[in-house]
């Protein structure tokens, strides 16, 4: 479930973009209608992620608000049909739960558990700080610019917190158990026109882009961000991202 | 319903569709003393466990993670894939801290060499003397060409597919045919033969092109880091383990060694171990070889440390866990307007050794390589977390251009220096056992290294024709930390991987290396197994009896006849 929405805009068509069922340049490509080609073990495996969302036992209510705020804008989901939100909290919630690591942590950092709290609560005190109200009361934009002082490693307001913890290295972990929640989950390869699960079958064309039997050629749409978005990439000047997407 | 049901519920241990494990693994009793207890059942302890039961010794191999079957436990999925790496908490530090897991360390029968990318080539003559030549680094106690042997023997066994001319180090040709290159590979060839740079395409990569014995051909799914499925690529697991099991090896899985264990005569006894039960054994061995890799090997040998041996087992020298490295490996993205689709085919399949030996004019030591790596996509949005500082709306809008992108990895020889190091850290794991902790800081050569390499390979990106490049500082390997020398003051093992203080206690896997060349090291670290595994069943009983260090320290003959089934063909291609 999302908190507050900002939509993506359609300049050509003048409108909000919103309610859909599958974003990107693949309209139409399913992973999941491919799923007779795909081993059992792996059908398990993604059939679980889609199907069985797991409950918050990590953080407590309050926190677990917060955290939800913060995800939808670190990986907005806005544009999406809400039965077509892809769960990224319930994912990360339950690796801390479980506690399962990654292998490794820095020297200077505290144990994983412990900095998503610190840093949970540290982000809620600065929109206090900052705009008088909690994190899940500021606005998507007063919440976009908080989280892009992290981003920047200038926290605006600073906090205690980050004395004692890298902002940076929490602003990776952070982030980067967000995209591994989104970019895990079938709907999002739809999205980004990846092939998904391939084994026993495996693909036949491998150059120049050009898609397996299945697979769709890009058919790519101008959108822009909420107007007063500030999480858009920040490309060097004269550089734009145009596509040519197959369709030869 | 999936067409491959019941291919799985036969009840057999796969290790891919065709391979299966037709006989019981023998068991040793709780109290036989055994030959040899190999600790890690990865690239290394895989070869060494294969040749040793085939000689007719008495083997156990301990593994801290599971024995795969791999049509039950793998899956054509980035994060169902967690599981194949070393998860355990380690502390990493530093001015230039290395990500550790599934960055570079393995867990489970085949260790490392289940998610490698499963490039290899070899070292080149240039790597075994270093210090002779730059005056930097280390010199290797052995030249290349008594490598040689073994880089063609393993080549064999693996096997690797390649071209049929290779021209950096010593020049040669591969046996079985190149594969096809995919979208990034036309990038890297495209990009480099516009700036006049030699590449080579389809290899070498221990792939399979054909099919050969039990094992299908390579089908192109890209999954190579999550474990290959469809078993055309080569780990241990697979192409080794298979014929120790039917010669006699047993593998005790899911148990974590916690001590070496001393006799009061100054050997070894053996090995103490947790099981999966949480119960204590100890295998009573008459030799041990440590086969961790470059974290697990000096963080055991460590926690061993006993009276006697106070800052751990083979550590008179103090190098135990120094002289740690890292491969720089950054990863430079490229967007082109054309779709590339990276995630099909092998991300190893073409690369460059152009740069990589010293050019006085570069103004530093050594060199690095450039090579395709093609991120999967939750791979691929962490590289756009460091590499576009990516975030919100732009993370969606930048991976709804996965497919328009192409990577590369840099591959660059970070020197040997002593503050790079394993220690034992306060945390301890589940096990209770002290965790290691890894301080990496990049000295001034290194940083000179990377600086150009990685201009130069944001450079080939360019001339290939991307619109956008970017790059992401990161590393890749991990080897050092009981380096081998002949200097026991300065090394912790001899050439062949005996430790100087200890008789009959080895080490054998990626921490002996003293230096690292610009090549993925899993060959070379393959091609030491079986050529310590030669010395071993050449010096025979002797090994277990004699204390002596005058031993024989001449070349051993190499065993062509102990390679396991269907790989015992001759002739790899030699340009000479």
């Amino acid at each position: 479930m999302t908190t507050k929405r900002s939509f993506p805009f359609d300049s050509v068509r003048g409108r909000e973009i919103k309610d859909l069922p599958q974003p990107g340049y693949y309209n139409g490509f399913s992973t999941l209608a491919q799923k007779d080609f795909w081993d059992e073990a792996t059908l398990r495996v993604v059939e679980e992620r889609v199907e069985q969302t797991p409950p918050i036992r990590f953080f407590n209510e309050k926190e677990a608000a917060t955290m939800q705020a913060i995800v939808d804008r670190l990986v907005p989901q806005d544009d999406r049909a809400a039965d077509r939100t892809i769960p990224i909290l319930p994912v990360i919630d339950e690796r801390l739960f479980k506690n399962r690591l990654n292998g490794f942590r820095y020297e200077d950092m505290p144990p994983d558990q412990e900095a998503y709290l610190r840093g949970v609560q540290a982000i809620d005190e600065m929109a206090m700080g900052r705009y008088g109200v909690s994190f899940v009361d500021a606005s998507v934009h007063q919440q976009e610019l908080l989280l892009k002082s992290l981003r920047d490693q200038k926290p605006e307001p600073d906090h205690h917190v980050w004395q004692t913890m890298p902002v940076g290295r929490f602003w990776s972990m952070l982030l980067e158990d967000c995209v591994t929640a989104y970019y895990a989950h079938p709907w999002a390869w739809d999205e980004i026109g990846f092939g998904g699960p391939s084994y026993p079958r495996g693909y036949m064309r491998l150059e120049n882009g050009l898609p397996e039997p299945w697979e769709k050629d890009e058919q790519r749409y101008e959108w822009n961000a909420p107007a007063d978005s500030v999480s858009e990439l920040e490309l060097p000047d004269n550089k734009t991202l145009a596509g040519n997407g197959g369709g030869q | 319903m999936a067409f491959f049901e019941s291919e799985m519920r036969d009840g057999k241990h796969r290790l891919g569709p065709m391979q299966s494990i037709e006989v019981p693994m023998k068991q040793f009793g709780e109290d036989e003393t055994v030959d040899y207890c190999i600790v890690g059942v990865g690239s290394a302890g895989g070869v060494l466990l294969q040749r040793l039961a085939r000689a007719g010794f008495k083997v156990v191999g301990l593994e801290a993670g599971p024995f795969w079957n791999t049509e039950r436990d793998w899956v054509s999925d980035e994060e169902g894939s967690h599981e194949l790496y070393w998860n355990d908490l380690r502390i990493t530090g530093g001015q230039d801290p290395l990500a550790l897991g599934s960055n570079n360390s393995g867990k489970g029968v085949g260790g490392g060499s289940v998610h490698w990318a499963a490039f290899t080539p070899r070292f080149h003559p240039s790597d075994f003397r270093v210090y002779s030549d730059d005056g930097v680094g280390a010199d290797w106690p052995m030249r290349y060409e008594d490598l040689k042997p073994y880089y063609e023997l393993l080549e064999r066994e693996m096997p690797v597919a390649g071209p049929a001319y290779f021209p950096w180090g010593d020049p040669h040709g591969y046996t079985y045919a190149p594969h096809p290159s995919g979208g990034v590979t036309d990038v890297l060839v495209r990009g480099c033969t516009e700036l006049g740079i030699r590449t080579v395409s389809g290899g070498p990569v221990a792939i399979l092109s054909s099919s050969h014995g039990d094992r299908p051909h390579c089908i192109y799914r890209g999954f190579c880091l999550q474990g290959c499925k469809a078993g055309a690529k080569a780990s241990t697991l697979i192409t080794h383990v298979p014929d120790a099991i039917e010669y006699g090896a047993e593998i005790r899985s899911l148990c974590m060694a916690s001590r070496v264990v001393m006799r009061n005569d100054g050997r070894v006894a053996g090995v103490e171990y947790i099981d999966r039960k949480g119960k204590q054994h100890i295998v009573k061995a008459r030799a041990v070889i440590v086969a961790g890799y470059a974290i697990e090997t000096p963080r055991l040998l460590m926690n061993s440390a006993c009276p006697g041996h106070a800052q751990g087992l083979a550590n008179s020298s103090g190098t135990l866990g120094r002289y740690l490295m890292a491969q720089a490996g950054n990863v430079v993205a490229g967007r082109f307007e054309q779709l590339v689709r990276m995630y099909k085919a092998p991300p190893a399949n073409a690369l460059s050794e152009e740069f990589y030996e010293t050019d006085p004019k570069r103004g530093f030591a050594r060199g690095f390589a450039i090579q395709t790596v093609a991120p999967m996509p939750v791979a691929f949005a962490k590289h756009m977390i460091n590499a576009m500082g990516a975030w919100g709306w732009g993370m969606r809008r930048v991976m709804m251009d996965y497919n328009h992108w192409a990577a590369f990895g840099l591959l660059g020889e970070i020197l040997p220096w002593a503050d790079n190091r394993v220690e034992l850290a306060e945390a301890k794991d589940q096990y209770g056992l002290p965790v290691a902790k890894v301080t990496f800081n990049l000295h001034d050569n290194d940083k000179k290294l990377i600086e150009f390499a990685k201009n130069k390979t944001m450079e080939v990106m360019q001339a290939a024709g991307a619109d956008l490049v970017v790059q992401e500082a990161r590393y890749a390997h991990l080897v050092g930390g009981a380096r081998m020398g002949d200097n026991p003051a300065t090394s912790v093992v001899d050439k062949f991987g005996r430790t100087h203080d200890i008789p009959n206690l080895f080490i054998c896997d990626g921490s002996i290396l003293p230096t690292q060349g610009s090549a993925n090291p899993g060959l070379t670290i393959q091609a030491l197994a079986a050529r310590t595994a030669d010395y071993l069943i050449r010096e025979g009983e002797g090994v277990f009896y004699t204390n002596g260090r005058n031993l024989n320290m001449e070349e051993p003959h190499t065993r062509h006849d102990l390679s396991p089934k269907y790989t015992a063909m001759r002739g790899n291609p030699r340009i000479t």
